[in-house]
């Protein structure tokens, strides 16, 4: 290239390696050339001032106060934008998914790592060519809970619920101010966020996951003493690392976007039978009901409630007996359809609207702190039955027909009972002080039933999960549904003793709640329980 | 005009804009060396510099020197900071239109826009010089001229003008109702000035009643002006004209009485917005949470921050921000294109010219010989600040977007001359008095002013022309 002209000059100077020096050299320059001006006419001003009657038109007159309150105003205005937007987490959320400026600080904060509660990491940032891009290392078994941060979907979960945080804009103390500082006058473009803890297992979640293979449902695991949650676990899911929009548009096949745990709303069949069982030793009922293998029905006209017991037996071509007279222990052992339908009826309209009221169905939890209505949890849906229905409420009392629950909700109902009857919140991130959802029954109420339920597993329904390693107390349930095979249940606690784990399994079409539900149950209560042990 | 005529003068003249002079140097020096930078950003992106694209550099430079040396051979005595002020504001308008693309392609010497700013340049020369030694207060005899003129212009633009976001434009997409800003001052001043002593004469006994009989002409106009500037949803005009009536009202008579009238139609006018027009409220919804709608209403606005976030404390640097991703960057928000290419400390600079230019306006006002003047002086320097402060405010958030330009900086040829137009004015009101005593520093001997400036021939003022002396204060105006 020959430089004959100034500006071809010019142009090799740019072209050279000594231009981004110089251009940030010049630029200051530009910056001193500006003061230079402002301080050669305050310097005429201030000479001006000297003379006689004009001491207060320089800065002293009221319009001139206004007009530069006014301005001075509008730049400290500015400034909460302009230097410290990083403080606006909607801001900064608006930078990160509609911002096309590719060196907007925003596109490379380094969030912080979200992490399970041994460390393990479930999501970072990565930098892949100048792009800061979010990897979750576990792909779709932490994508309900942990969610997703996409510069085209936005955010849900706990990326989108700790926001503020991930990104470094929660400066608790005086250091992260001092780093803020830092990163304005160096022009850092790679702040970093803090990283957040959650209260699950990493290896606990994959476990659930593997034990439901590729059946769909949903596996909660928490500690009843603070309602730290450590399995959320559903199937099917999504992979966060490839988000498309064909998972948004429409209803997918399977649903991959449900979060079932906290938001799937099944029948609860059998494992509801707890909730009555509650309603039933708090109403001060004992003595027996008889429950012939004829079933019960409140009407000639609806067909009869039975037990279990008679359509298995009916099917193996043998007539059964019926179960005769049950006290409650030994209905809830047996798993009663017969014994509760009635229970329900005799408790009547107001005693049930009252358990309903007392186990906080029909309520959204929140799960995080924020308000995003995707990381609520939904307890269930408990109908209204007119006064004349008893068939309904008869129904309901057995968990079937209109009474709808989340694996969620049924989880913190059997820590309840683990608990002495106190229902903690059940929560997911480990800064997270652990709170009370509600008494959900009085603590002798509680003693009794967590007895009742260890007698399910030594000698009743249950009884297939019971082993020498650990005594497992709980209910298992069979839903019928009206779109396939009954869905399997199981909802329990241990040690039975001192409880520090409860569980709640659901099967999509699993069949028995014993033979699909409850083995997850137990295996995951034997490695949570080695787990503890261990640490 | 023979030099040789007054030799002394001249050069006393050239000592006394030596201040000007060597403000304005660095500000070619400061303009220059950001002409260097965006050519730089010009050449780093692959654009052909050719020797053309120095032109607009050329032209600023020889427009700024043909106004000092204009100004020293007519020996202009008028104030020296504010043509300095007023040189830096549009070297920055200069640069950022440059950046945005205004001298793209092949630029020749044909191109209007690099005439632009000498324009300016001129129009503020002719203003200041045509309007210098008191002959500005011929200007208040055309008291009804400037009122017709204003009306005239916005029927005729309503009636032939198109409508484009909202906003009437004339042919050619210009906006004449910039020369609102200066005509309806025009006109105030004047009808202020005859009537000043009328309405500061409030009801003796019922103290909360101004003087209508005087007041009913005024807000008659006013009512015409601002429903014509409604029908053309023109907000921001309103705004700025409005809140310069008041100012300049309140200066005339002392009566701050005005104010608190003005303050009860403020909020009349405003709740009757957001009750019957969807257009002002949905800005105003988009002012408060722009995020509702972050990629509707709130897309501008947030734009425009999110530009300004990414500039920083020292900004991208010149030509390397991406502006073109926050809509009609090059008028309204050119602000943001500030803070996004020289940081929170460019915007900082900018509004630092800006408030040093209110002051100097202010301060004319202060020192103005007649009422007529200081009217003037006072209204010019309102409509600039509260200008100023709309855009400002506007793009920063602070209050809701009122869609108008930044003085001096935003793309626009009318807003540009109009703005320099009042300068010139403020500038010729600075002059000093028509044959009064020089002031005592001063050596140089006077030139009969007919010589000085031939556009408009000033005959020695009469004494009817004169205010009455002693100066008539507000606070005597009470009181007759």
């Amino acid at each position: 290239m020959t430089v004959s002209t100034p500006l071809q000059l010019f142009g090799a100077l740019v072209d050279s390696a000594a231009w981004p020096a110089l251009r940030i050299i010049l630029h200051l320059a530009f910056f001193a050339a500006a003061v230079i001006i402002l301080w050669r006419i305050w310097t005429r001003l201030a000479g001006a001032k000297a003379r006689p009657g004009q001491t207060l038109q320089l800065f002293g007159t009221l319009p001139m106060a206004l007009v530069a309150a006014a301005f001075l105003g509008v730049l400290i205005y500015q400034a909460s934008w302009h230097l410290t937007g990083l403080f606006r987490p909607e801001f900064v959320g608006f930078m990160q998914s509609h911002d096309r400026r590719e060196f907007n600080p925003a596109h490379r904060i380094q969030r912080g790592r979200i992490l399970d509660r041994r460390g393990q990491v479930l999501a970072e940032s990565q930098e892949r060519d100048g792009r800061v891009y979010r990897v979750y290392p576990y792909g779709p078994a932490f994508a309900h809970t942990v969610g997703y941060s996409d510069p085209r979907f936005g955010a849900i979960g706990a990326e989108a619920a700790a926001n503020a945080q991930l990104n470094g804009a929660t400066p608790e103390v005086l250091a992260s101010w001092g780093e803020l500082g830092r990163q304005l006058l160096t022009k850092d473009k790679r702040p970093r966020g803090q990283d957040l803890q959650l209260t699950l297992d990493a290896e606990l979640q994959l476990l659930a996951l593997q034990r439901l293979g590729n059946r769909n449902g949903a596996v909660v695991l928490m500690r009843p003493a603070d309602g730290a949650l450590l399995v959320l676990a559903n199937n099917p899911a999504f992979d966060p690392n490839r988000l498309s929009p064909a998972l948004f548009s429409g209803p997918a096949a399977g649903t991959p976007l449900l979060n079932r745990a906290t938001q799937g709303l099944y029948p609860p069949g059998s494992v509801f039978k707890v909730v009555l069982a509650a309603a039933a030793i708090e109403s001060g009922f004992s003595g027996t009901l008889n429950c012939p293998a004829s079933g019960y029905t409140t009407s000639s006209r609806y067909p009869p409630i039975r037990d279990h017991d008679y359509y298995t037996e009916a099917k193996a071509g043998r007539t059964w007996a019926g179960h005769g007279n049950l006290n409650l222990t030994t209905a809830l052992v047996e798993s009663s359809n017969v014994f509760f339908a009635q229970l329900g009826v005799r408790l009547g309209h107001d005693s049930f609207a009252g358990a309903g009221e007392r186990f906080q169905f029909d309520r959204q939890v929140r799960l995080y702190p924020g308000t995003d209505r995707y990381g609520n949890l939904s307890t269930g849906r408990l109908p209204r039955f007119a006064r004349n229905d008893l068939y309904g409420l008869a129904q309901a009392a057995i968990g079937q027909g209109r009474v709808l629950a989340t694996p969620g909700h049924l989880a913190t109902i059997a820590a309840a009972v683990a608990n002495r009857g106190l229902a903690m919140r059940p929560r997911l991130l480990a800064q997270e002080p652990p709170a009370p959802l509600g008494q959900y029954m009085a603590e002798q109420t509680a003693t009794r039933l967590a007895q009742m339920l260890r007698k399910v597993v030594t000698t009743g329904t249950g009884r297939g999960i019971d082993g020498p390693q650990l005594a497992i107390a709980g209910k298992t349930g069979t839903a019928q549904n009206p779109r396939g095979a009954a869905h399997s249940w199981f909802i329990g606690f241990a040690p039975a003793a001192a409880p520090t784990l409860a569980v709640a399994v659901l099967v999509e079409h699993g069949g028995y709640g014993s033979t699909a539900a409850a083995p997850i149950a137990r295996d995951l209560l034997l490695k949570a329980m080695e787990l503890e042990n261990a640490r | 005009m023979n030099a040789a005529a007054w030799p002394t003068g001249l050069a006393a003249s050239w000592d006394l804009r030596q201040g000007e002079r060597e403000i304005l140097l660095s500000c070619l020096g400061c303009i220059a060396l950001g002409f260097v930078l965006v050519l730089g950003s010009e050449h780093a992106a692959g654009r052909q510099l050719t020797a053309s694209a120095v032109l607009p550099l050329l032209f600023y430079g020889v427009g700024l020197v043909g106004l000092h040396l204009a100004l020293v051979l007519l020996r202009f005595r008028g104030d020296q900071v504010l043509t300095a002020v007023v040189a830096c504001l549009a070297g920055f308008g200069l640069l950022a239109q440059y950046r945005m693309g205004a001298f793209a392609g092949t630029l020749g010497a044909d191109d209007p826009e690099l005439y632009l700013i000498p324009a300016g340049f001129a129009a503020l020369l002719f203003t200041a010089v045509a309007g210098a030694n008191g002959r500005y207060r011929w200007l208040a005899k055309g008291l009804w001229l400037w009122a017709g003129v204003s009306l005239v212009l916005l029927v005729v633009l309503l009636v032939t003008g198109t409508r484009f976001r909202g906003a009437v434009y004339a042919l050619g997409f210009t906006t004449p109702t910039e020369v609102l800003k200066v005509t309806v001052i025009l006109g105030l001043a004047a009808y202020l000035e005859q009537h000043a002593r009328a309405l500061a004469r409030w009801h003796p006994r019922f103290p909360l009643l101004p003087p209508l009989r005087a007041l009913w002409p005024l807000l008659a106009f006013w009512g015409l002006l601002t429903g014509l500037l409604a029908l053309q949803r023109d907000l921001g005009m309103i705004v700025i004209l409005s809140v310069t009536l008041l100012v300049v009202l309140v200066r005339a008579t002392g009566r701050v009485g005005y104010l608190g009238y003005g303050l009860l139609a403020a909020a009349g006018s405003g709740a009757l917005l957001l009750t019957f027009f969807a257009h002002g409220q949905r800005r105003v919804e988009a002012w408060l949470d722009p995020f509702q709608d972050p990629t509707g209403d709130g897309w501008q606005i947030l734009q425009g921050l999110s530009g300004m976030y990414a500039g920083g404390l020292w900004g991208e640097g010149f030509g390397n921000g991406s502006p073109e991703y926050t809509p009609i960057a090059r008028s309204d928000f050119i602000y943001a294109v500030i803070g996004e290419e020289l940081g929170f400390l460019g915007c900082v600079l900018v509004a630092l010219f800006f408030l040093i230019l209110v002051q100097r306006g202010i301060m004319i006002a202060g020192q103005a010989r007649t009422d007529f003047g200081r009217l003037l002086a006072a209204g010019l320097t309102t409509v600039l600040a509260v200008q100023t402060l709309l855009n400002l405010g506007g793009v920063t958030k602070a209050i809701p977007l009122t869609g108008i330009t930044l003085p001096f900086i935003s793309h626009g040829g009318a807003s540009l001359l109009t703005t320099f137009t009042a300068v010139g004015l403020l500038l010729a009101i600075s002059d000093g008095p028509p044959g009064a005593a020089r002031r005592p520093t001063r050596t140089v001997k006077r030139a009969p002013a007919a010589d000085a400036t031939p556009p408009t021939p000033a005959p020695a003022p009469r004494p009817a022309d004169r205010p009455a002396r002693p100066r008539r204060r507000p606070a005597e105006a009470k009181t007759p």
